[in-house]
């Protein structure tokens, strides 16, 4: 169990803004944090991490203290033990894909820890390339992986994914999940992608002007009712075009396209662009076989 | 999307499969999910809920009485006709309130449907969703 | 028949000051690149005043300073039984002082020009700030460094009035090429002055040819 209940004035794009959030973490969970930008998501991770130092407040991870505020306690990211994976990998250049993560190794700590990791992100093949000569999606593997070297109480992911083609992040999604089950991590995911949210977060807090708006389970939170069909998916409107009587909305739902047939009345609302949750019941849906 | 307000009646329960009885008005509609009043806290009797069907999926019968083997039925008055090329909209006036339908235009032309008339706007039991 | 000793003298003392300088040089640029101090702008403006200041009034100051009538010549004559004045510690002294900028301001540059996150990666990843330092920084520089060592060792070998004013011309101790040169144009001996320039030349042009093939013009930025 994690409690993070933190306040930091900061200086945001329209002046300053206060950053007043008191949220618990469960262990084994992947929590969200979504919102737009500016709403000090990337100061909470930091602040978590000790990269950013809180005005007041407390942060207790597993009954360690590492920050109170009224007892002058604040431990340094050092003597933190999280992950965290930068948005822009931060990998160290001069350094090997296995000596980054062997850098990483606490004094004494096995190596076979490395191995492993190497092992579950695939890094084999790699093991032995610098950082340059990654693509995106490896180096953002390599980051995760050395994040996890030292077997942190609390990974943080700042939208780790966000510079990913559709189908790497994909893959790079299924990875953050095997590793967070694997290793039953308390992991924070920054996102700004519903469909990310809804399939990889336990629960997800939405942030606005460094206030915690709402929270819940993330298909709740980002639909507002329960709907019975079984068929759900979110996704994003590319196209609206209509057809006769009727119209027929293009939906992007990860990598592929569906259409759906909308009344008029229904697509007043929406507009190209709109993340919008697509659902049928389970009775309709027929599937062949193709491998 | 045509949507009703109704109240959970009755909910019968198989595995994880449950048929649910909602009191729309003075009518009754069911439904069968793949939910269970322990999967959803939503089901329960006498909770309000909304139910949700797709205008493609609204048969209408001329009339009133027809042997089908549909239990979701709702008599009415035909609103409004807009035809299409190939697929017409239909605007019932029913008890609960406007049920919108689309059929092809062929069958508008077969059944020579016209405003005013007294039609049963059916739907399959697969066919309805609930939300909150 | 030309005398080696001057050139080598040059040579040594520039190879000293440049060693040393990177062991000074490296804390004073991280913190120069890293604090957010308030004397910060001071202490760079010290750093940088050699480069614009005429290097007689720093050796004239360094005299003053050092002389065995003032409290620090003294001092440092009684406690430590070093004289500054006239020989060659005070012209690897003076040296450091001289070519200082040259060596922090490319080091300066190479700390900023690292990303903030790959610091900040090291430190959540449990490594202290000498570590970072050493592993992660350091090894990310190696241009800059090299520009800096280059820089400071291109710049001992040119100097001349501060040696001039604070170690005189005394052969084996204070009499670099420099002086030499000047000593035998004095003497209207151009014929051994221009062989000291020559060998002085060539071997700077060859240091440098060598620092902006390794680098690839990375040196520009440092010698506006």
């Amino acid at each position: 169990m994690t409690h993070i209940s933190v306040q930091k004035k900061l200086l945001a794009a329209d002046g300053e803004m206060q950053l007043n959030v008191n949220i618990t973490l469960e262990q084994g969970k992947l929590t969200a944090i979504y919102g737009p930008s500016g709403a000090g998501k990337t100061s909470l991770l930091r602040i978590i991490a000790g990269l950013l130092k809180a005005d007041k407040g407390s942060i207790i991870v597993n009954q360690k203290t590492w920050l109170d505020s009224s007892k002058n306690i604040f431990l340094k990211p050092q003597e933190r033990k999280v992950g965290f994976v930068f948005q822009e990998y931060a990998l160290f250049p001069n350094m090997t894909v296995q000596e980054n993560l062997l850098f990483a190794l606490d004094k004494g700590q096995n190596k076979k820890n490395v191995d492993d990791l190497i092992a579950i992100t695939e890094l084999e093949n790699l093991k032995n390339r610098k950082p340059e000569n990654l693509s995106g999606g490896q180096k953002q593997r390599v980051a995760l992986a050395r994040a996890l070297v030292r077997k942190p109480d609390v990974l943080m992911l700042d939208e780790p994914l966000s510079s990913l083609d559709l189908s790497m992040r994909n893959k790079l999604q299924d990875y953050i999940l095997k590793v967070h089950k694997e290793y039953n991590l308390t992991t924070v995911l920054i996102s700004h992608e519903v469909g990310e949210i809804v399939k990889m977060s336990d629960t997800v807090i939405i942030l606005e002007k460094g206030e915690v708006v709402k929270q819940g389970k993330p298909f709740d939170v980002f639909t507002n009712k329960q709907i019975s069909g079984k068929f759900q998916f979110t996704g994003d409107i590319i196209n609206i075009q209509k057809e006769d009587i009727i119209y027929v909305v293009t939906i992007l739902i990860g990598i592929s396209f569906v259409k759906v047939v909308a009344e008029e009345n229904e697509i007043i609302d929406l507009n190209i662009g709109d993340t919008v949750m697509v659902a049928s019941k389970a009775f309709n849906p027929i599937f062949q076989k193709i491998k | 999307m045509n949507v009703l307000n109704g109240k959970i009646a009755a909910i019968e329960t198989n595995g994880s499969l449950s048929i649910i009885e909602i009191q729309i008005g003075s009518i009754f509609f069911k439904t069968i999910l793949i939910e269970t009043p322990n999967s959803v806290s939503y089901l329960k009797e006498e909770n309000e809920v909304k139910v949700i069907f797709k205008e493609t999926e609204v048969v209408i019968g001329k009339g009133t009485e027809h042997v089908v083997s549909l239990q979701n039925k709702i008599t009415g008055t035909i609103n409004d006709i807009e035809k299409g090329a190939l697929l017409s909209k239909l605007r019932i006036k029913t008890s609960v309130g406007i049920i919108t339908s689309i059929i092809t235009t062929s069958s508008v032309l077969k059944l020579d449907l016209n405003v005013n008339e007294t039609v049963t706007a059916m739907i399959k039991t697969n066919e309805i969703m609930l939300s909150q | 028949m030309i005398e080696w000793q001057p050139l080598f003298l040059t040579f040594k003392l520039a190879l000293v000051t440049t060693a040393l300088l990177l062991i000074i040089a490296v804390p004073l640029s991280y913190w120069l690149a890293y604090s957010k101090s308030k004397v910060k702008p001071i202490i760079e403006t010290l750093v940088s005043m050699p480069l614009v200041l005429p290097p007689t009034v720093l050796g004239f100051y360094l005299l003053i300073a050092f002389s065995p009538s003032s409290t620090v010549g003294n001092w440092l004559n009684d406690y430590l039984d070093l004289q500054l004045i006239f020989s060659f510690q005070g012209l690897v002294f003076a040296s450091i002082i001289y070519s200082l900028p040259f060596m922090v301001q490319p080091l300066q540059s190479g700390f900023t020009n690292i990303s903030t996150s790959i610091i900040e990666a090291s430190y959540v990843l449990g490594k202290t700030k000498t570590e970072t330092l050493f592993k992660v920084l350091l090894p990310n520089m190696k241009s800059s460094i090299l520009t800096g060592l280059v820089l400071a060792f291109a710049h001992t070998i040119g100097e001349f009035g501060v040696v001039l004013m604070i170690g005189g011309n005394i052969p084996g101790e204070t009499k670099v090429a420099s002086i030499a040169i000047y000593d035998e144009v004095e003497a209207l001996n151009y014929t051994m002055a221009n062989t000291y320039s020559i060998i002085l030349f060539a071997i700077t042009f060859s240091i440098l040819l060598l620092v902006y093939i390794v680098n690839g013009g990375y040196i520009k930025q440092f010698k506006k």
